[in-house]
C-alpha cells in the first residue's frame, strides 16, 4: 500500500503523519508511507489545501486533519 | 563594567516589556482571538468559501469571496501559500488569487484583534478597510496586466471549486459567541469597565509586593511603558500553569479528553476571570471591582460550554482544541520571543531618530515604513508590538499604518515563495504594487489623522484610482489589438 502525505511541512502536516502512523501500528501493517512537501508535485494531486492524504493514488481528504477513526477506514478499504 | 552595565540594562529592557506586555495586553484579546482561529479553521469547512472562487463565479462574487477567504481560513503563512497556490493552480484565476494572498496575512482575524487591543481600533478599522479595497485591487490589476497568461489556465477544474459544504448553525452560534466573548474583554465602553461591586479581601503586604515589582521592574509612562501589578504577576502564573498543563491536556487531544483537558480548560477560564475582575491593591489588602467585563466573560462562558456539550459532536470539540492549541503553540513562542527583543531595542533606539525619520506623515516616512517592513522579517503577529513600540517611540500613525501594511505582506522569504509559484516577473510586479499602495495607504490614513477633509482625500483617491484604471484600460486595449492582429500561442506550456 502506498501513502502519501501532502504538506509543505506546517505542524497540520505532521499531525496527519503521526495519525496514519498510530493506525499502521495500531493494525500491526506495513505500508510505503512518504511526506511530499514540494509544492509542485502536491499540486500535480489536483488539490486545493493541504494538508492531504493520498492512499493508493487517491486523495482521500484534503484541506483538514481526518480523523483516526476514518484513516483507518481508509486504510482497510484498501487491504 | 560599562559593557556589563549596558547589557544589564538592556535585559531589564526586554524583560520588563515582556512582563508588562504578558501582564496587560495579552489575555482578553489573546486568548480569546487563540479560541476563535481555531473555531474558524476547525468548524468552518473550506468547501463553503472556496467554491465562490471558481472561474465560473462573477467577478463581484469571486473577489470579496477571496478576501474573506483569506480572513477565516488563515492565520499563518503555511496556509497562506498552499492555499494560494491551490487557487491559483486550480483555475481560479490569477486575481482572486491575489487578493487572497494580500488580505490573509494583512487582515486575519487574530491580527485585526490584536492590533486593535493593543494599538487601537481607529488602526486596526484603517488596516482592515484599506486592506480590502487594495487587495481587491491589486487582484484586478494583477488579472488586467496578465490577462492572457491567466487565460491559459486550466478550464476544466471547475469542479473543485463545485463542492458544496455547509455549516452547521450551532457551529455558527458558537463562533458568535466566540466574538461576544472577545469584545467583552476588550471595547472600552462604560457599561463593561464600570465596577458594579467590590470586595476587600484582608490580604496585608500586598502594597510592599507592588513596590517590591515596581522597583525590580522601573518604567516611565512618558516613555508609553507600562509596570506590572499584582494582578499581572498572579496572571503571569495562571499562564505558565496553563502551558504547563495544556502541554498534554490539549496536546493529546485526538486521543480523546483526558483529565488534564478538563484541567486546562479550568484554567482558561480562570485565567480570563482574573484578567477581567479589576484589582486595586491598599494598605488594608486588596479590592475586587466585579465589572462589567466580568460579566460578559461570565455569560459567554456558560454559553459556549452549553453549546460545546450540547450541540456540537465530540469530534468536532476536540478537533476546535486541537486547532486553538496549535495556534498558541505556534505563534506564543514568537510573540514572547518577539516582545522581549522589542523591549532590547526600545532601549537601544532614540526617540529622536523615529522622529526625525517618520515623526511626521510625509510621502519619505511612508516610505521608510514600507522598506523597514519589507527587509526586516517578523514571525506573524510580531509586527503588532514593533509598530506599538515605534508610535511609542513618536512614530506617526500613517507612516506606521504603512509599515503594517506591508510587514506581513513582503518579506523576501514570501517573495520567494510567491515566485516560486507564479513566476519572478509576476511576482515582483505583486511586490512593486504592495509597496505602492502601501505607502499610499498610510499618506491617506496619516492625512485623516491630521485633520484632513475626509471629502478631499477621497477626491485624490477617486482621482489616483480612476488614473489608474484608465491606464490598465488602455494597456489591455492595446494588447486586444495586438494579439487580435496576430493570434499567439499563450506563454504558459
Amino acid at each position: 500500500m502506498e501513502i502519501r502525505i501532502l504538506g509543505p511541512g506546517c505542524s497540520r502536516c505532521h499531525e496527519v503523519e503521526r495519525r496514519t502512523f498510530n493506525v499502521l501500528a495500531e493494525l500491526n501493517l506495513a505500508a510505503d508511507v512518504r511526506k511530499i512537501t514540494d509544492i509542485k508535485k502536491i499540486m500535480e494531486y489536483n488539490l486545493l489545501s493541504t494538508p492531504g492524504l493520498v492512499i493508493d493514488g487517491k486523495v482521500k481528504c484534503s484541506g483538514r486533519i481526518p480523523r483516526p477513526e476514518e484513516i483507518k477506514a481508509w486504510i482497510l478499504e484498501r487491504t | 563594567m560599562d559593557l556589563a552595565g549596558t547589557l544589564l540594562k538592556l535585559l531589564q529592557g526586554g524583560l520588563g516589556n515582556l512582563a508588562a506586555y504578558l501582564a496587560a495586553h495579552v489575555l482578553l484579546c489573546l486568548v480569546p482571538a487563540f479560541f476563535i482561529a481555531g473555531a474558524m479553521t476547525a468548524l468552518i469547512p473550506k468547501e463553503s468559501v472556496t467554491r465562490f472562487l471558481g472561474r465560473n463565479a462573477p467577478k463581484y462574487v469571486s473577489y470579496p469571496a477571496a478576501a474573506l477567504a483569506g480572513s477565516v481560513l488563515s492565520v499563518c503563512s503555511c496556509t497562506v501559500v498552499p492555499l494560494f497556490a491551490g487557487i491559483y493552480r486550480k483555475g481560479a484565476g490569477l486575481g482572486p488569487a491575489i487578493t487572497f494572498l494580500f488580505f490573509a496575512p494583512a487582515a486575519n482575524i487574530l491580527a485585526l484583534v490584536y492590533t486593535g487591543g493593543v494599538i487601537g481600533a481607529d488602526l486596526a478599522f484603517a488596516r482592515l478597510f484599506l486592506s480590502l479595497s487594495f487587495g481587491i485591487g491589486i487582484g484586478m490589476i494583477m488579472a488586467l496586466i496578465f490577462r492572457r497568461s491567466d487565460i491559459a489556465h486550466d478550464e476544466n477544474t471547475d469542479t473543485l471549486f463545485a463542492k458544496r459544504a455547509s455549516m452547521q448553525r450551532s457551529a455558527l452560534v458558537f463562533l458568535f459567541i466566540l466574538i461576544a466573548l472577545l469584545l467583552s474583554g476588550t471595547l472600552k465602553i462604560g457599561l463593561l469597565t464600570n465596577a458594579y461591586a467590590r470586595v476587600t479581601l484582608p490580604l496585608s503586604g500586598l502594597e510592599r509586593f507592588q513596590e517590591f515589582l515596581n522597583r525590580i521592574i522601573p518604567f516611565d509612562s512618558s516613555k508609553g511603558q507600562e509596570g506590572v501589578t499584582v494582578q499581572g504577576v498572579v496572571l503571569i502564573g495562571l499562564l505558565f500553569l496553563v502551558a504547563f498543563v495544556s502541554w498534554r491536556g490539549l496536546g493529546r487531544i485526538s486521543e480523546g479528553f483526558n483529565g488534564l483537558t478538563w484541567a486546562s480548560l479550568g484554567l482558561v477560564v480562570l485565567t480570563l476571570l482574573v484578567a477581567s475582575v479589576g484589582i486595586e491593591t491598599h494598605a488594608e489588602g486588596l479590592d475586587i471591582l466585579f465589572t462589567g467585563k466580568m460579566f460578559g466573560v461570565i455569560l459567554s462562558m456558560v454559553f459556549l460550554g452549553y453549546i460545546g456539550r450540547k450541540r456540537l459532536t465530540q469530534d468536532e470539540v476536540r478537533d476546535f482544541l486541537w486547532e486553538s492549541w496549535r495556534f498558541i503553540k505556534q505563534i506564543f513562542p514568537l510573540l514572547v520571543v518577539g516582545v522581549f527583543f522589542v523591549g532590547v531595542m526600545r532601549v537601544i533606539i532614540r526617540p529622536e531618530w523615529i522622529r526625525a525619520l517618520a515623526g511626521q506623515n510625509t510621502l519619505l516616512g511612508n516610505l521608510a515604513g514600507v522598506v523597514f517592513g519589507v527587509f526586516m522579517y517578523f514571525p506573524t503577529l510580531v509586527e503588532v508590538p514593533i509598530a506599538k513600540m515605534f508610535l511609542s517611540l513618536g512614530m506617526h500613525r500613517g507612516p506606521l499604518l504603512a509599515y503594517l501594511m506591508a510587514d506581513p505582506e513582503l518579506s523576501l522569504q514570501s517573495i520567494l515563495m510567491i515566485s516560486a509559484i507564479i513566476g519572478r516577473a509576476k511576482a515582483w510586479i505583486y511586490v512593486i504594487w504592495v509597496a505602492l499602495f502601501s505607502t499610499l495607504a498610510g499618506l491617506i490614513y496619516g492625512a485623516f489623522e491630521d485633520g484632513a477633509n475626509i471629502w478631499s482625500i477621497t477626491l485624490y483617491l477617486l482621482a489616483f484610482l480612476s488614473l489608474l484604471a484608465a491606464g490598465l484600460w488602455w494597456m489591455s486595449k492595446r494588447s486586444a489589438v495586438r494579439s487580435a492582429a496576430s493570434p499567439e500561442v499563450s506563454e504558459e506550456r
